[in-house]
């Protein structure tokens, strides 16, 4: 323990000091609000439950073939993840933020001890601690075995949260610059898709000849540390003795290697500039360069209109938020029935799916303006002015759904080889997203929301969730109820044996979504115009 | 802001903006029993104000007075509980006619800032005056030459995200003048600004009130306001303590600093420190302990 400051008064030891400041910090992050304790609390029962389930799986895999397998890849899995969370959950840790630090005599050695000391602290590390048991349970047998066990477990536990922290300290440049707070809104888009990735790829090993597939990356994941401790576990076991050691000594020289890494990057961060100040000196000219509306400008209308639509799609890019909504909406949108098609439980129906997550874009158009809307507010004096405005978003939306939902059709028609029903599906999907599409702008007008822009986690400020749940839900269901004529025709068509007439649903279909737009537009308007200061004050909470 | 400048500047404002009403006609605001409640809080207590036309009006008052918004309401964007608001002689609050007279003729920079900051400056700048409806050759134009007199020009391409405090306000000031407003409202907009933005943006504000326009703004950093402003509304916890002409409300008091003290009642504070003793030079950083200083305090 590092005896630091004056000689006369006893001072507590530093790693002690940190220690009780994480855990200040956690007691009173809980105190400030009980949805935050709440969440914190179901999290621990979560994932106790889980923890539990693990090390239980774990256990009754012992002696199984691939017992060593599973256990050596579930740790370099957790490791993995501890590898890349600070890139996409950055300063979740108070504690170990160098730039709160800088101001205290601090010396480093002490300093990163004291600071690994206190990330071991939480529900992270108990949890990974458990999981690293769990796997190590697995595959331990005998003496060797077991005292291999002892030494690996909180090795390779303490060894992820180094290395989560080294690769930290190490992107500390990245985390604190706009472009790394962007990256962090898009996490959850990551974590979507790498689930899907995940679940595509059980699914792919299922069917490939099971879990013996995994032997060569076994072999390839048991010397990379931590994992390695776990591949120590199980060598020893199995009377490898010279590997056991290796494979330990290995992680030991990996845990001390992050250590000093994450020491050095502290070091240098305490006197060099971080992220913000260096993306605020550097020019980053490379933007559009021509006078004001710019290329994407002149291919679009004059005046409200075109501004409006310039902005909007502009926004679809440079947002976080609505660039996560949108990749969400056009994927998903994608995914679902082109993948049912593949695995022929699809119908061409599936389709519709696309436009329904599109349609939902057009929900909530202020809140996604944030409090910027008083810009718009500012411009807005008469009901015309709120349907120009309202008609702009809409057709800057329409612009990539309109012709994606198409293509998502035709592609659903062609893995099916059901073309002959693509007319009356077409139809169906354009009345769906004109149905949705003027819904949502009676929605956006009537029940706007604010969309927080400081967390990738809240799309909704604390109090208006039953307001953002209820207004997209309903709007669903309303605009399913809209396409009901048309459905009912389509059924009448089909049970009536006239298939001929069918192709008659792609015109409706696509008049009857337009004439819903128009009228959605149109009622939305006049609330528009009324409630500006209303729209105004909800759209900045939070 | 000397006098002898207006007097001269009114000449030329008929002349230059047209639009600009005659000086004493009617007045840029004219407030009427404007209410306010948050809750529990009244955070706007009835108030009655008027301000002239082509003057540089500050509005003073603590943290917490209520000029946010009272600013916001008379700029439209939250509605009075009670009162009437004219701007310009258009009632703010009435039918949507007046209230389209009264947006065109304001330019509003609020606190906080929030705009559409995925956009460059020169985007910004292109998307709000074509909201308003101006022509967009002449947005352009005119974007260019703020850019340039802002100071702004090598930061024009670079996304409002990315733009110091300063910059921030700079570019909100470029788009509330971008149509040429008759009264600008302006919430707190020199604070956190260098002051190398501050004499820019002084300079182009008093450029704006020399023509004849009328320019609003809240602040409570007396040196500010009493070199910039030639008529001042004081404001604390709601209500109007005092309104008029700078050397009015300053009255005997040395200095607008000591006379918003008085009228706000917080002279009493200003003593405080007493209990501080230890603190200064010569106890050093190891004297730990909170008794015994003994030879801590010099002077």
């Amino acid at each position: 323990m590092s005896a630091v400051t004056t000689p006369t008064a006893p001072a507590p030891s530093l790693t002690s000091v940190f220690v009780r400041l994480k855990l200040s910090l956690l007691r009173n992050g809980l105190r400030q609000s009980g949805g935050r304790t709440a969440a914190y609390l179901s999290t621990i029962v979560f994932g106790t439950v889980f923890a539990a389930a693990i090390v239980l799986a774990f256990v009754l895999m012992r002696g199984s073939a691939d017992a060593d397998s599973i256990a050596i890849l579930v740790t370099g899995f957790v490791a993995l993840a501890w590898a890349v969370m600070p890139l996409f959950i950055p300063s979740g840790d108070e504690t170990l933020d160098p730039s709160r630090l800088v101001m205290l005599p601090l010396r480093p050695r002490p300093l990163v001890r004291a600071l690994l000391v206190a990330s071991l602290v939480g529900i992270g590390p108990v949890l990974t601690l458990i999981l690293v048991l769990g796997a190590a349970l697995s595959v331990a047998h005998g003496a060797a075995g077991t005292v291999v066990a002892v030494l690996a477990v909180p090795l390779s536990a303490v060894t992820c949260v180094a290395l989560s922290r080294a690769v930290a300290a190490a992107n500390v440049r990245l985390l604190t610059s706009r472009k790394g707070r962007d990256l962090a809104l898009l996490s959850g888009l990551v974590i979507a898709v790498g689930m899907q990735l995940v679940n595509f790829g059980a699914q792919r090993l299922g069917q490939a000849g099971g879990l013996e597939s995994l032997e060569p990356a076994t072999a390839v994941v048991g010397w990379l540390p931590p994992a390695a401790a776990i591949g120590a576990v199980d060598a020893a076991s199995k009377g490898d003795h010279a590997v056991a050691a290796a494979r330990l000594l290995l992680t030991a020289a990996a845990l001390a290697a992050l250590v000093y890494w994450w020491q050095r990057s502290l070091v240098r961060l305490m006197v060099e500039p971080d992220g913000s100040t260096i993306g605020a000196a550097s020019d980053a000219g490379t933007r559009d360069k021509s006078d004001g509306a710019g290329r994407l400008g002149r291919l679009l209308p004059g005046g409200r209109t075109g501004a409006v639509m310039d902005r909007s799609l502009r926004y679809i890019g440079r947002d976080p938020k609505t660039k996560a909504a949108w990749v969400t909406s056009l994927a998903i949108g994608l995914i679902v029935p082109i993948f049912n098609a593949f695995q022929g439980t699809g119908s061409i129906y599936f389709a519709c799916f696309a436009s329904g997550m599109l349609g939902m874009l057009m929900y909530n158009q202020f809140g996604q303006d944030g409090s910027g809307f008083w810009m718009v507010a500012q411009t807005i004096s008469t009901t015309a002015d709120a349907y120009a405005e309202l008609r702009a978003r809409a057709l800057a939306m329409l612009a990539i759904t309109l012709p994606y939902t198409a293509l998502v059709t035709a592609v659903t028609a062609g893995i099916l080889d059901d073309w002959s029903r693509l007319p009356e599906a077409l139809g169906l999907a354009l009345a769906l997203l004109g149905a949705m599409t003027g819904t949502g702008a009676v929605t956006s007008a009537v029940f706007p929301y604010s969309i927080p822009q400081d967390s990738g986690y809240k799309n909704v400020a604390p109090g208006q969730g039953a307001l953002a749940w209820g207004s997209i839900l309903g709007g669903m269901i309303i605009g399913g109820l809209l396409c009901a004529p048309l459905i009912g025709a389509n059924v009448y068509l089909h049970v009536s044996d006239q298939h001929s007439l069918l192709w008659l649903l792609l015109p409706v279909g696509a008049l009857y979504g337009w004439l819903l737009v128009l009228a959605g537009l149109k009622l939305a308007a006049p609330r528009t115009a009324n409630r500006l200061p209303e729209i105004l004050t909800a759209v900045s909470k939070g | 802001m000397p006098d002898q400048a207006f007097d001269g500047a009114f000449e030329k404002a008929g002349a230059a903006t047209g639009t600009a009403p005659a000086a004493g006609a009617v007045p840029a605001v004219r407030i009427e029993g404007l209410w306010k409640r948050f809750g529990q809080q009244i955070a706007v207590n009835g108030i009655d104000l008027v301000l002239p036309a082509g003057k540089f009006i500050g509005l003073v008052g603590p943290n917490g007075a209520g000029k946010t918004t009272t600013l916001s309401m008379i700029t439209g964007l939250l509605r009075p509980d009670h009162g009437r608001i004219l701007v310009a002689g258009h009632d703010v609050w009435a039918d949507p006619e007046s209230v389209a007279e009264v947006k065109a003729r304001i330019g509003i920079l609020p606190e906080g800032l929030r705009m559409f900051e995925r956009l460059s400056g020169r985007e910004l700048l292109a998307y709000s005056g074509r909201l308003r409806g101006l022509p967009g050759a002449e947005v352009d134009k005119r974007a260019t030459q703020l850019l340039d007199v802002l100071d702004l020009t090598g930061s024009q391409n670079k996304l409002v995200v990315d733009y110091s405090t300063g910059m921030r306000k700079k570019i909100g000031l470029a788009a509330a003048l971008l149509h040429n407003p008759e009264v600008l409202f302006l919430d707190e907009p020199f604070e956190g600004v260098d002051p190398v933005s501050a004499q820019t943006i002084r300079g182009v504000l008093e450029r704006y009130t020399s023509s004849g326009a009328t320019v609003v703004f809240s602040s409570h950093v007396m040196e500010l306001v009493e070199s910039l402003c030639d008529w001042v509304a004081v404001m604390a916890a709601g209500s109007i303590r005092a309104q008029g002409p700078l050397a009015e409300v300053r009255g005997s008091a040395p200095s607008l600093q000591a006379a918003f003290l008085e009228l706000v009642g917080a002279n009493g504070r200003a003593a405080a420190g007493d209990s501080l003793d230890w603190l200064g030079g010569g106890a050093g950083p190891a004297a730990t302990g909170a008794t015994g200083a003994t030879g801590g305090v010099e002077g």
